[in-house]
């Protein structure tokens, strides 16, 4: 009996390990993924029978996609969102992160409190803010009145309302990026730290030229994580505008959804989801290439 | 980066007013911070045990009552509070059951394909959920999955079991071999010595992914929203259940969500250090 065949029965062996949880995430994810491709090569629409597997022009939900106004104007709502929101998230994230980095008994505790809001269910996320931006309920609203800054109602106005939407989604997710940062920066050697500050470099002069170069990776990371996850912003709509007023706050996401779910047009949902994951998924391939996530992982 | 060459050292005079000053500025600026984060957090909560008549009172003194808790206890919510349970704890169980066994093997065995693997597992990550709701909806439609417990413990392991893998796959590559090797020698086979030795050495890591799955499961909305409806909905939807049948019943309303915020907020404070890895997956470079 050679090492040779007991290495080989080793590898069997992990591959007995292996393969029923890659059957299963076939199932759960490249079976769908499939069936959502031929979807959108249909007009299928629950209400009509016939519909289902009508492959008689499997091109026309995208054709219609190309000149739904209303698809073009969710994706630029999306665009929107999510540079707001991601650049809001980084700068916070960062300033948080720089602030808390090192120092007393306050700092540590609020390294650990400023993990709540990431955590905590986006319905209640969404309900707590809906009882800072109802105008006649709100202590933030009253507060404003109270030293003569009345803000107008956020969520009901057209052009306000997507701010209203973006305060809140930094206010949960600014932590991912202090978390990011934070363990970014005590990555950071002490060597050329101490010798800016023999050299007298002033705060501003330490973060742009000895702690950026070596957080810079970390936050475009943190940039392109936020921006993929901004895609999925649903509940917060859901629950705050309900993707109004009038369209305001419909990102492409809800707009398929309200397709789907609302008007039964689920060919045509399809399509717009697709065309979304095709997206997500060019971005998550310049994730991997500029992280090289992919390789640390394997090698 | 230590305390012991701060500026304190060089000469005061040459130092502005804000250096003087940084450290108290920056306390000054935490409390702030730390007050903006809390203060929506808690006034919903307290918003829970005010009485209906002062609900939207400001002062700091009040009766609190346990009116709105009494009148959720009645309603459907323990029951969607059960199914959140049930759903969550099942759904976490089988993708540490599936999840664990790839993760050692994707750590320990080289497989030309692991790239691949590792990438459609970054990808499973990145994928709106939109993407995998119509298809789900479409075929528990036919399959009568519909409104159960069961469909949605399959939905949930399209997160939970990338996640599973990722995290843990991080965890068994921080296990030293040399225990291993030491107990094939010894004549265990590959799973014994998985189970004897590097199972328990990963613990923590295994306790932190079960929490985070869990929470995932828990906080999930969309999902629940559209593939359940009255049987099988969880707390989150029942919340929103109630909103579109009693209007907005702000002391009920609050009280649900502090009940659904609560269990997520006492983990994850327990297991912070462990969770900030499983947060961040797929962000660092480990």
């Amino acid at each position: 009996m050679s090492s040779r065949g007991w290495s080989a029965g080793r590898r069997r062996a992990f591959a007995l390990g292996l393969a029923p949880a890659l059957v299963v995430l076939a199932v759960v994810t490249i079976a769908p993924a499939g069936y959502l491709l031929l979807t959108s090569l249909t007009p299928l629409n629950l209400t009509m029978p016939g519909t289902a597997w009508d492959f008689s022009g499997p091109h026309y939900n995208y054709v219609d996609l190309w000149d739904d106004d209303r698809f073009h104007q969710s994706a630029w709502i999306q665009v929107k969102l999510s540079a707001a929101t991601v650049t809001l998230q980084l700068l916070v994230g960062l300033g948080v992160a720089l602030l808390l980095n090192h120092g007393n008994w306050l700092r540590r505790f609020a390294r650990t409190i400023f993990l709540v809001p990431m955590v905590l269910p986006p319905i209640a996320v969404g309900i707590l803010w809906r009882v800072m931006y109802t105008v006649d309920i709100s202590p933030l609203h009253r507060f404003m009145a109270w030293i003569g800054l009345p803000v107008p109602p956020l969520t009901t106005d057209p052009s306000l309302a997507l701010w209203a939407i973006v305060i809140a989604d930094t206010w949960e997710w600014f932590p991912f990026t202090m978390l990011l940062v934070l363990a970014a920066l005590q990555m950071i050697p002490d060597a050329p730290v101490e010798a800016a500050k023999i050299d007298g470099a002033n705060d501003l002069q330490m973060f742009r030229y000895v702690l950026l170069p070596y957080i810079a990776p970390t936050l475009l990371v943190a940039a392109l994580f936020r921006l993929i996850d901004s895609v999925k912003a649903f509940p917060l709509i859901y629950v705050l505008t309900n993707g109004g007023p009038g369209d305001a706050t419909t990102v492409t996401n809800y707009y398929a959804f309200v397709q789907a779910f609302n008007f039964s047009l689920w060919g045509y949902s399809s399509a717009v989801a697709t065309l979304m994951v095709v997206a997500i998924f060019a971005l998550s391939w310049i994730i991997d290439r500029l992280s090289g996530t992919g390789d640390a992982r394997v090698d | 980066m230590h305390e012991s060459t701060d500026l304190a050292a060089l000469p005061r005079a040459r130092q502005g007013w804000f250096a003087r000053h940084r450290e108290r500025i920056g306390d000054i600026g935490t409390a702030l911070l730390l007050l903006a984060v809390v203060f929506p957090f808690l006034w919903l909560v307290q918003m829970s045990f005010r009485p209906n008549e002062d609900i939207f009172g400001y002062s700091i003194v009040f009766a609190p009552t346990f009116e709105h808790y009494r009148a959720l206890w009645t309603g459907n919510f323990p029951g969607s509070f059960v199914n959140s349970v049930v759903v969550s704890l099942a759904s976490t169980v089988l993708a540490l059951l599936f999840g664990v066994p790839a993760a050692y093997t994707l750590a320990r065995a080289r497989f030309r394909r692991g790239r691949q693997i590792a990438l459609w597992i970054l990808a499973t990550r990145m994928a709106p959920p939109i993407a995998f709701t119509i298809p789900f909806f479409l075929a528990y439609r036919y399959v009568g999955l519909l409104d159960t417990q069961i469909g949605l413990i399959i939905v949930y392991l399209t997160f939970n079991l990338a996640l599973v893998i990722w995290m843990m796959q991080g965890f068994f590559e921080g296990v030293p071999t040399a225990l291993e090797e030491a107990a094939w020698i010894d004549g265990c086979g590959v799973w014994e010595a998985f189970l004897r030795v590097s199972l328990p050495l990963s613990a923590p890591g295994l306790a932190a992914t079960a929490v985070l799955c869990f929470i995932l499961s828990w906080n999930d909305f969309f999902y629940a929203l559209i593939l359940t409806r009255t049987n099988a909905s969880t707390a989150p939807v029942a919340i929103v259940n109630f909103i579109q049948y009693t209007g907005w019943e702000w002391g009920r309303i609050a009280a649900a969500a502090t009940l659904v915020m609560l269990p997520v907020v006492v983990f994850s404070l327990l297991v912070r250090n462990y969770l900030v890895r499983g947060l961040t997956a797929g962000g660092t470079k480990e």
